[in-house]
């Protein structure tokens, strides 16, 4: 039996001196390397339970619809079938693409029964105009789509701030003035796994079993409980991998709901994972955006007043974009104006992606601020330092300069020109983000046999969390990662956070330090009769434990583990001191425009990036290069496209919908910002993804003076951009 | 509904051939059903030729094993591995299910393919190798333990499929240049964006065997 330490701590945790650091801030191979690289790694999608069942769902494949039938008769004869129904009634609409357009889950023995079975259902339906674009939806007379209250119109509230008429006397009064247009794509997330559960049901009041592909372990089991008839404690909800979450995946959404459903019915396991082109309609993206911006600049370069007009377009949902102007600093803030405001069509609602809003924002103000560079003849670093507040950004802009060779490079204040046919260019970005920390708990186990278990609730959505689970606790005992089993994924563990916004390591690492320190100081306590030093005079390092100032004093691991008569639970819980949100980031680009065909290349991406105490160098390199190349694919590549006519999602594969691919990929480098010596650590995955493609629109403006105010950037669009409509 | 019981209990008792002809008489017979009396229908059919459908039994040999599987003429082989095969070999993941992503790539005769384009039927007799077949998580590939050197993964759902592809790219090219490389891993998405790390692995383990090379 394990119990927990009594003794209060006899100090504070800390992170320590980082030229004493043997574990951490270094290069740590992800503790599930190997099962992930060997096919062993288990996923939801992968889980295969005696009798379990296949389910799928009928998705309505145009956004509205009157149902006027829905016959079940012939799929429910079909081979295998063990559950089926309807989720709509006739006379019931479909009101948008969505989680509402979902008319039917099937349940068989196969999934291609399931598949077949969900052929044969034959739905009677009418047409309704589609309302998939803007124009739509804004369209006199247009459907009313929104799903506010009363709503009589697409358009939401618009929120407005600031005063107008001081924003447009400070542009009159401004020596440079620049006004565009911006218009940014819904883009999907892309979760390789798709979304989906598999449950297995149990008698009575006994403990249900569900496996999710979920960025929140914690906090599926109550968002089962209801749909499962029985309190959260007892719903166990297993994640031991899952493949790739970026925002969508928060809650069991009704695909999770209807998983529990059918195995309530059947009494049997039953699997239900969206299949792709279902993904690509109910499963959320990011909100695309209108933006109107005007800013203007005095002849220093500094940014004097601005004005923003924006719709967001999140489908049914309200869509994000953070308020002007972004990251930078107007010199009079009551200069800003800024009116946004939601249009809705009938699409899927837009869900938190990655850094949500902060991509779309970032466009707009990076471009404007170019501009206003080339207008004043003044070089893209220069005005960027001119233009934000922070210190840190400064010292990154200079670096990332330096790195892809800014001082060397021609245009450094006007655009160039091609040469042949071609022309280079350089663009840059910037980053800023405040990831939280909150309430999160971790139990770290130390056993007389040596053993040690770090234990929290928290899932690893390929962010490299697991690997720290073990190796804060590792550097703490003075242990290698390998002799600390890390155990995550499971909702019995003590609860962690969702992961939203980059808080699951400024909430887990704190909690998972706190747990180690108390363990180290239980030990020490057992020590003090051994080694005869009080509590904190001892040094644990290379797998020993001694006395500090006196290595005479010693005692290797395993003879201090020796000393418990039983396993020793401490248990740690967030510690506000160990984390600290706010971070940023500076990000270049150079890209190569073939002026004739249009197409562009990108030839180099930096990045620069702070987070106080990097955990994992190798893990935070990886999360830098991911939100590069992410970036990267949203600017060259993502765009979901409809047909307007009918309301058809064209786009719902991975061959209309594209992706970066290793031919996109160019010269990456990850700069860790070593500058920033912050005693503290916190996630940092949302920053990277902000600028980038914000960097190589302005590459392309810098290579050949073609302003790109679209995304995403293809041929056709270089093109007309720099040759008018053809 | 009758089920073919492959007599001869050979692994190749059911040829490809043999196997797609029974297939398509039954989607013929389907589409006569309609317009002729049922006399009729049956007076067309020849005698000598057995009718198949539903699923069959055939072997298939994955990884050096010869293993059962239960397939329609439909069934793929990316889902005989995860769904049909017992004990199912999950490693290889499915993503896109049309040829986009790569994700399912395994080796058949030893070039890689991607299984959620490749019937089962059409794999009768011939080697396959899916991840599993490269190594395990205490034996692992030069190229698996490259990947975890690297940080060639981050949430690992494309690593399967890139762990395939690089072993292919490295045997068909071993001296690819970085361009050559990004060339022959391009049938495989990541979408964490992992792949600085990964042409870092292959590039690795390029470095290790030609070493390994110049020491023999």
């Amino acid at each position: 039996m394990s119990r927990p330490t009594s003794r209060p701590a006899a100090s504070d945790p800390s992170w320590g001196e980082r030229s004493d650091l043997d574990v951490l801030n270094r290069d740590i191979p992800r503790v599930d390397g190997p099962v992930k690289a060997t096919g062993e790694a288990v996923y939801t999608h992968d889980v295969r339970l005696p009798d379990m069942l296949w389910a799928r769902v009928l998705v309505h494949p145009v956004p509205r619809a009157e149902i006027e039938s829905i016959d079940l008769e012939a799929a429910s004869e079909m081979p295998g079938v063990v559950h089926i129904e309807a989720l709509k009634e006739p006379g019931d609409t479909v009101r948008y693409l969505g989680d509402d357009a979902v008319l039917a889950v099937v349940a068989a023995e196969t999934p291609d029964q399931a598949a077949d079975a969900l052929g044969a259902i034959v739905v009677q339906a009418k047409r309704l105009a589609p309302v998939v674009t803007p124009e739509q939806a804004l369209e006199e007379g247009a459907p009313v789509v929104s799903r506010r209250r009363k709503a009589d119109s697409n358009v939401g509230r618009a929120n407005e701030r600031g005063d107008e008429a001081v924003a447009d006397a400070a542009l009159a009064g401004a020596v440079a003035v620049v006004e565009r247009t911006f218009e940014i794509p819904i883009q999907h997330h892309v979760c390789l796994e798709t979304h989906g559960h598999v449950v297995q049901p149990a008698p009575d009041n006994d403990q249900v079993t569900v496996y999710a592909s979920t960025q929140s372990v914690s906090g599926t089991p109550r968002g089962l409980a209801r749909t499962l008839g029985r309190d959260a404690s007892k719903i166990r909800v297993l994640t031991p991998h899952m493949g790739g979450g970026f925002g969508s995946k928060f809650g069991p959404g009704l695909e999770g709901a209807l998983a529990a459903r059918v195995a309530n019915v059947t009494g049997r396991p039953v699997h239900l994972m969206l299949t792709r082109a279902d993904e690509f309609a109910i499963a959320g993206n990011r909100s695309g955006s209108r933006q109107n911006l005007k800013v203007g600049a005095d002849s220093d370069g500094r940014l004097v007043g601005l004005k923003l007009e924006a719709d967001k377009l999140g489908g049914v949902s309200g869509g994000s974009l953070p308020g002007p102007p972004y990251i930078y600093t107007v010199t009079d803030g009551a200069a800003v104006f800024s009116k946004i405001r939601s249009v809705h069509t009938a699409t899927d609602g837009s869900r938190a992606m990655r850094a949500p809003g902060h991509p779309q924002a970032s466009f707009a103000m990076e471009a404007a601020v170019d501009e206003l560079a080339y207008l004043l003849g003044m070089d893209l670093v220069d005005i960027r330092i001119r233009n934000l507040e922070s210190a840190v950004h400064h010292r990154q802009l200079r670096r990332v300069a330096e790195e892809i060779g800014w001082a060397d490079h021609p245009n450094r204040d006007r655009p160039g020109a091609a040469v042949n046919g071609r022309a280079v260019g350089i663009g840059f970005g910037v980053s800023v983000w405040g990831p939280g920390g909150r309430s999160s708990r971790c139990d770290v186990t130390v056993r007389p046999d040596g053993s040690v278990v770090s234990a929290t609730a928290t899932q690893d959505l390929g962010t490299g969390a697991r690997t720290y689970v073990a190796a804060i606790v590792a550097e703490e005992l003075g242990l290698t990662v390998d002799m600390v089993e890390a155990r995550i994924g499971d909702s019995d563990l003590p609860p962690s956070v969702t992961s939203g916004g980059s808080v699951t390591t400024g909430s887990s690492a704190p909690a998972i330090k706190d747990a180690a320190h108390k363990a180290r100081e239980g030990l020490e306590a057992l020590l003090t009769d051994v080694l005869e030093a009080p509590v904190g005079s001892y040094v644990w390092k290379d797998g020993r434990v001694s006395v500090r100032g006196d290595a005479s004093r010693s005692l290797p691991w395993i003879a201090v583990c020796a000393l418990l008569r039983e396993p020793l639970l401490a248990q740690g819980e967030f510690r506000d001191f160990l984390h600290e949100g706010r971070i940023h980031g500076a990000q270049a680009a150079k890209v190569e425009v073939d002026t004739l065909t249009g197409r562009v290349k990108v030839l180099k991406m930096v990045t620069c990036q702070d987070q106080g105490l990097p955990l994992n160098r190798l893990a935070l390199r990886s999360q830098i290069n991911g939100g590069m190349v992410q970036a990267l694919s949203y600017g060259l590549l993502e765009q979901r496209v409809f047909d307007e006519q009918d309301g058809f999602l064209l786009s719902d594969n991975l061959d209309l919908y594209k992706i970066a691919g290793s031919q996109e990929i160019p010269e990456m480098v990850a700069l860790i910002d070593d500058e920033d010596e912050r005693p503290s650590v916190c996630g940092m995955a949302e920053a990277p993804v902000i600028p980038g493609h914000s960097a190589i629109a302005g590459a392309i403006h810098n290579a050949c003076g073609a302003r790109l105010t679209r995304m995403p950037f293809t041929a056709d669009n270089v093109l007309e951009t720099l040759y008018g409509k053809i | 509904m009758r089920e073919m019981d492959p007599s001869s209990g050979e692994p190749s008792a059911i040829s490809r051939r043999s196997f797609l002809k029974g297939a398509t008489q039954v989607a013929a017979a389907g589409g006569i059903i309609g317009a002729a009396p049922a006399s009729e229908q049956d007076a067309e059919v020849e005698p000598e030729v057995e009718t198949l459908s539903g699923s069959a039994s055939m072997e298939l040999l994955v990884n050096g094993k010869s293993r059962s599987v239960e397939v329609e003429p439909r069934t793929t082989l990316l889902h005989a591995l995860r769904n049909e095969m017992k004990p199912p070999l999950t490693g290889t993941k499915e993503v896109c299910g049309t040829g986009s992503c790569g994700a399912c790539t395994v080796l058949i005769d030893g070039q890689p393919a991607y299984s959620c384009l490749s019937l089962a039927v059409t794999c009768a007799g011939r080697p396959i190798t899916t991840v599993e077949g490269f190594g395990s998580a205490d034996a692992m590939s030069d190229v698996q333990q490259s990947f975890c050197d690297k940080d060639g993964m981050m949430c690992g759902f494309c690593t399967p499929g890139f762990v395939v592809a690089t072993h292919a790219a490295l045997d068909r090219a071993p001296k690819a240049s970085l361009d050559e490389l990004k060339y022959e891993l391009s049938g495989n998405f990541c979408r964490c964006g992992t792949y600085p790390h990964v042409f870092d692995a292959a590039q690795a383990v390029q470095k290790d065997r030609a070493r390994g090379e110049d020491g023999r």
